[in-house]
């Protein structure tokens, strides 16, 4: 098939498409497709979120603090705020013991807000 | 030179596409050697976006590319079902945008009569306001945007599923040997003469010769004589360790292109660039203003996109057909499988362009050609037959965790590779602790790569196992990596210094083009921790 039949059948498409739309206004399907997805980020976190995956791994913040349940805190920041779509069935790794987490943040060489970060690995990983 | 081994087919080439026939020819009953330079997937399918798509894109030029596409990667999302998911997009339409929310829109409806094929759901329209409720890193000067729905891959992984298939049906597979001549009978193209890894030429009969080579592939038909033309077009993609947005988004670049962000299970791929490449096919380079003229289109629907820390970049060649005078966007992702018989070089078969979405299909048709030189009658079973790892359903992830001592992060990722067979990979080892913690890796699936994964460098294990994928780029885990596979290869001390410096130095030409701030606080760490590597 040549380009000039791929751009005709697709302009014969956006009539149709106009014509379509002409006539009705299809109802909102956000629900559907954040439901069907991850959860979005809200506007606070979305606001954060560059500060949030900005770990560099070097391990300071686990000689400041202990673990957060079963997993060290270098690994909240760079491996658990990595995989959000399937956080909700690693969760069982984050129930237990509580960790420092505002000395961990204070041992933090790049600045990473630690609570935030916990905060929000909890709440996606509730799923 | 050692004696020469003997086979029904060699295929040169273990990209997506080479260890596609090897698999397809060896299912058939055919006896195979696989031979590949560098490692499975380095070149070509490693640098893809990692998707299985149909690519809507080829509906303005092609539509049959689409369909086909479609279909194929129908088949792939069946066969490879532990190793994709889901990739949800959002095509947000800016005022000035070539193409407006309905013509985008349009496009959307066209492409839902092929989703089916691929398993695919159908577009969503949104309003702005909802698409930033959605999104809400979007600019607030969105008119709307639709969605689209794709398939991601690890395409390390795919590759190396076909290579582990193929060698469990008979084949011969060997990654780092270059094929340095052809075999010639006159007319008649009876072998190759390869070099493997410790600098030894090995010789090996085959009765076809199959040249998957991608954009290697010109160089190689010289070899036989023929000439192969392509129009090599070079892409890159920055790297971000994070998942940065809820959905993939699609962004215009200043000359009009489409551009994609793509969210993968842990990380984010932005590109891609595509450049028509003159250069040394063994050395393509990124640079700081391909790197600028991607984050330039992203800035207009993203604007927070220069605040994330990309931790590297990638880079590969298309091996797309020849064409002239179109742009290098223009040009289709058809395929060709050529018979050279005609060219004065029998037994020698070349698969040239195509894409990795449409690998299997491509495989088929050329294993078909081979099948058919031969006289050889078997049906192509690679549309059904699962993939190692697909058999059966996953055990669900945190039980693995628990049953072998990791954190189901781990566990996920571990299947996320193996799929239904994670389990062999922890149970041939009792040292469950992790490695990379970024990734997170465990010590025996990086073991258990060495030892049954051809693994042979540190750069093998990052394609293979996702070794320092993470945001630490590797400066807490690749001095210890090298001691567990060096442990497994008989690598002497001074071996595995020797491979942790080889890596570094790789890893940094793909990260240099791309440091900034936080970066250079990593690349200090990294400093520190590697001392004297670079």
């Amino acid at each position: 098939m040549s380009r000039a039949d791929s751009l005709a059948k697709l302009a014969l498409a956006y009539g149709v498409h106009l014509a379509r739309r002409g006539l009705t206004r299809p109802k909102s399907q956000l629900g559907t497709l954040v439901e069907t997805n991850i959860r979005p980020l809200t506007p606070v976190e979305r606001e954060l979120h560059p500060r949030l995956v900005g770990c560099i791994n070097c391990g300071l913040c686990a000689l400041a603090a202990g673990r957060l349940g079963k997993t060290r805190l270098p690994d909240l920041a760079s491996s658990y705020m990595r995989l959000y779509a399937r956080l909700a069935e690693a969760s069982s790794d984050l129930d237990g013991d509580e960790a420092d987490l505002e000395a961990a943040a204070a041992a933090c060489p790049v600045g990473l807000p630690l609570t935030e970060v916990a905060a929000l690995v909890r709440r996606l990983a509730a799923g | 030179m050692s004696a020469p081994s003997a086979h029904d087919v060699c295929v040169i080439g273990g990209g997506v596409t080479g260890a596609g026939i090897a698999r397809d020819l060896s299912l058939r009953g055919l006896s195979v050697l696989l031979l590949e330079k560098g490692d499975w997937g380095a070149g070509t399918s490693g640098s893809s976006t990692w998707m299985i798509h149909g690519g809507p894109r080829y509906l303005e030029f092609d539509w049959d590319t689409t369909r086909r596409s479609c279909e194929d990667a129908g088949h792939i999302v069946t066969i490879a079902r532990h190793m994709v998911y889901r990739v949800a997009f959002l095509m947000p339409i800016l005022p000035h945008d070539r193409n407006n929310i309905e013509r985008m829109e349009t496009a959307m409806e066209v492409y839902d009569r092929f989703q089916p094929l691929k398993k695919s759901k159908p577009h969503v329209r949104l309003t702005a306001d909802e698409a930033r409720q959605a999104e809400p890193g979007l600019t607030a000067d969105l008119v709307g945007a639709v969605t689209l729905e794709e398939w991601g891959v690890d395409p390390h992984r795919l590759v190396y599923a076909n290579v582990q298939d193929a060698v469990a049906n008979g084949a011969r597979a060997l990654n780092h040997t270059r094929v340095t001549d052809l075999l010639r009978d006159g007319a008649n193209v009876i072998g190759v003469r390869y070099r493997s890894p410790d600098g030894s030429l090995s010789e090996s009969r085959a009765k076809v010769v199959v040249n998957a080579a991608g954009p290697w592939v010109p160089e190689v038909s010289r070899m036989a004589g023929a000439d192969v033309q392509l129009r090599p077009a070079k892409g890159i993609h920055l790297v971000y360790p994070h998942r940065i947005s809820n959905f993939g988004l699609s962004a215009e670049t200043v000359d009009g292109r489409d551009v994609l962000m793509v969210s993968h299970g842990g990380f984010t791929l932005l590109g891609t660039t595509d450049d028509d490449f003159y250069g040394d096919l063994d050395s393509v380079d990124v640079h700081e203003d391909e790197v600028d003229y991607l984050l330039q289109a992203f800035e207009r629907i993203f604007p927070a996109i220069r605040n994330y820390r990309p931790v590297r970049t990638t880079t590969g060649v298309r091996p797309t057909l020849f064409k002239w005078r179109r742009y290098e966007d223009e040009l289709s992702r058809r395929y060709q499988v050529i018979d050279h018989a005609t060219d004065g070089a029998q037994g020698f078969i070349t698969i040239a362009g195509g894409k990795l979405s449409m690998y299997r299909l491509m495989a088929e048709e050329t294993s078909d050609a081979v099948c058919l030189k031969l006289g050889h009658q078997a049906a192509c079973t690679t549309a059904v037959r699962p993939l190692p790892g697909s058999e059966s359903e996953l055990e669900p992830a945190a039980e693995l965790g628990q049953r072998f001592g990791i954190p189901a992060l781990a566990a996920i990722k571990l299947q996320s590779r193996h799929g239904s067979r994670a389990g062999d990979v922890l149970d041939q080892s009792d040292a469950g602790r992790i490695v990379c913690r970024c990734e997170p890796l465990t010590e025996s699936e990086l073991a258990y790569a060495a030892r049954h994964e051809q693994v042979r460098t540190l750069a093998d294990a990052f394609r293979r196992v996702g070794l320092a994928a993470g945001p630490c780029a590797g400066s807490a885990c690749v001095m210890r990596a090298a001691e567990i596979i060096g442990r497994q290869l008989g690598w002497s001390a001074s071996q595995r210094f020797d491979a942790v410096r080889e890596f570094v130095q790789g890893a940094w030409l793909g990260r240099a083009p791309v440091l900034g701030h936080s970066g250079w606080a990593q690349e200090e760490l990294a400093q520190g921790a590697l001392r004297g590597l670079r």
